[in-house]
């Protein structure tokens, strides 16, 4: 009989909690858990077929299952060709540049000798005209390395992007070598008005004159 | 109505003698046992709505022997035959951008560079079964722990490598359909022949309506505030439902669709690194999965009978 005086005391109840017998979840005897595990009984061998539907799906028999077999991958093209970008550019330089010139005389970064921004270069085409410019970058992309040109025609600034290995381009001259060494890659401050350089015909064709003395008159051109 | 027909089918005489009789309810006419052998008998209430245009069967479009509706999965064929390649594609992947000079030109073809890993056949869909034909073809390798067993038994019944993409190619007829286990090289494609081109475009993301659809914005100035880059209204008022449209064009997820790119020209194939180079570009990043099949807008390339391996079991396919 609880008194309503006892009310306060019933908080006490969850000390006696520890001292409840556990619930039987988890519990073995020890003889089952000291004694051997059952083996699992086969299947018998003529079962009749309408009482399969008795026996979870993955343990009928299936007269389709197959073992699982993994075979092995075939030699990957992927692994033998890790650059393909790379095997299609060489492809090509071997067909437009078999000796690699070209490749040198605009590889800037290792070759000492080669065309640097800032040089005067001339440059024919296979139609014959050609372009003169001082050098405000060169791109090296592969196949499709390029510079850029700049030049004054007519009082009106020209530039001009060449591919280096285009067969449109007969040939590279370097006119002048840039007087001061370049400390930037792209000089494309050269186009504010206070750097131009403008108008390089002068200097080209003083180049064009003492390059056909030289030669003896002739009118060939590299 | 039911009256006047009453009317009609009175004989003179009653009509004249009785003329208060013919206005009562047809149903208590019926119930007179005079009248019962003068009147025919007249269809009592019927029930529910019923159509003023009742449907008729169609005294054409009936009967044994008529051409198969064209809407039957074998009409869906025919009209596909013409527009389904006669061959499968392959799996590549997109590996970047380069240019091709033409050495006699001088004409310089941007150009896009696909490379194929190790694609094979791995099983067909069929007609009978699936309803249409179709080559199922793996390309790359994925490690076996990384699969799922649903997956690695289908690769392990069809005697494959477990492949890290799978994709289906449609073709015409089962003259398309390559033995399984096939490899697929880059010999497949001919220089010069056209292609079709499919991949997922670039995700750029939750877009706004301005990047996504093109939509003009709004004023930078004139009052607008906040609402610079936003869509205007997205419907009509009362007049026009007092709803958004289905299909309104929204902010949203934008790319990482896919897109197919038809007609590209085949430049340069390299069956030793796998290589195929088409020309113009192709939509994904570099690294996509492109799937690539003979182009339907252009004639079918001609396969040469005897040359390349995997050409010989096409030709074997077709036999």
């Amino acid at each position: 009989m609880a008194l309503p005086a006892m009310r306060p005391l019933g908080c006490l109840w969850s000390l006696m909690r520890a001292y409840e017998p556990l619930p039987m979840i988890n519990r073995r005897f020890i003889s089952t858990a000291y004694s051997k595990r059952p083996e699992k009984l086969p299947l018998p061998q003529d079962m009749p077929p309408q009482f399969l539907s008795q026996i979870p799906l993955r343990f009928r028999p299936d007269p389709d299952r197959q073992p699982l077999k993994i075979y092995p991958a075939p030699p990957s093209a992927r692994k033998a060709c890790k650059d393909p970008i790379g095997a299609v550019t060489e492809s090509q330089l071997a067909v437009l540049d078999p000796k690699g010139e070209r490749k040198a005389m605009f590889d800037y970064r290792r070759n000492p000798r080669s065309v640097k921004p800032g040089d005067i270069v001339r440059v024919t085409f296979k139609n014959g005209d050609p372009f003169n410019g001082v050098v405000l970058s060169i791109k090296l992309r592969g196949i499709e390395t390029s510079f850029l040109l700049r030049n004054e025609l007519t009082r009106v600034a020209v530039e001009m992007s060449v591919k280096v290995f285009s067969p449109n381009v007969n040939s590279v001259e370097i006119v002048q070598r840039s007087e001061k060494k370049r400390r930037r890659a792209r000089l494309y401050f050269m186009r504010d008005r206070k750097h131009d350089r403008r108008s390089v015909e002068n200097i080209v064709a003083n180049y064009v004159r003492q390059k056909k003395a030289f030669l003896g008159g002739g009118n060939r051109r590299r | 109505m039911l009256t006047k027909r009453c009317t009609q089918k009175l004989p003179a005489h009653l009509y004249t003698s009785t003329p208060s009789r013919i206005t009562m309810s047809p149903r208590l006419g019926l119930q007179l046992p005079l009248w019962g052998s003068l009147i025919t008998p007249i269809s009592v209430r019927s029930f529910g709505i019923r159509s003023l245009t009742p449907p008729k069967p169609s005294r054409y479009n009936v009967g044994p022997g008529l051409p198969i509706l064209e809407s039957s999965p074998e009409a869906a064929l025919r009209r596909k035959a013409n527009s389904l390649p006669l061959r499968a594609g392959a799996i590549t992947i997109k590996k970047g951008m380069t240019a091709i000079f033409d050495p006699e030109t001088g004409k310089r073809t941007p150009c896009t560079v696909l490379q194929l890993d190790r694609v094979e056949v791995l099983s067909h869909k069929t007609v009978s079964k699936h309803g249409y034909y179709a080559v199922q073809v793996g390309a790359g390798w994925k490690h076996p722990r990384n699969v799922t067993k649903a997956l690695l038994g289908h690769f392990s019944a069809h005697g494959s490598s477990p492949k890290r993409h799978i994709f289906e190619f449609r073709v015409k007829d089962e003259a398309g359909l390559l033995p399984i286990g096939q490899s697929i090289e880059a010999g497949w494609f001919q220089e010069g022949q056209f292609v079709d081109t499919r991949s997922n475009t670039k995700g750029k993301g939750f877009a706004g309506v301005m990047k996504r659809h093109g939509f003009g914005g709004q004023d930078r100035s004139h009052g607008v505030s906040l609402t610079h880059r936003s869509m205007g209204s997205s419907g009509p008022g009362q007049g026009g439902g007092s709803r958004v449209y289905p299909g309104k064009k929204m902010a949203g997820n934008m790319g990482n669709t896919q897109n197919t790119v038809q007609n590209l020209k085949i430049l340069k194939v390299d069956s030793a690194n796998g290589i195929v180079v088409v020309s113009g570009a192709v939509s994904g990043p570099k690294g996509c999965v492109v799937r690539i099949q003979d182009a339907i807008k252009k004639p079918w390339p001609e396969v040469p009978v005897e040359g390349e391996e995997a050409v010989k079991g096409e030709a074997t396919a077709a036999a």
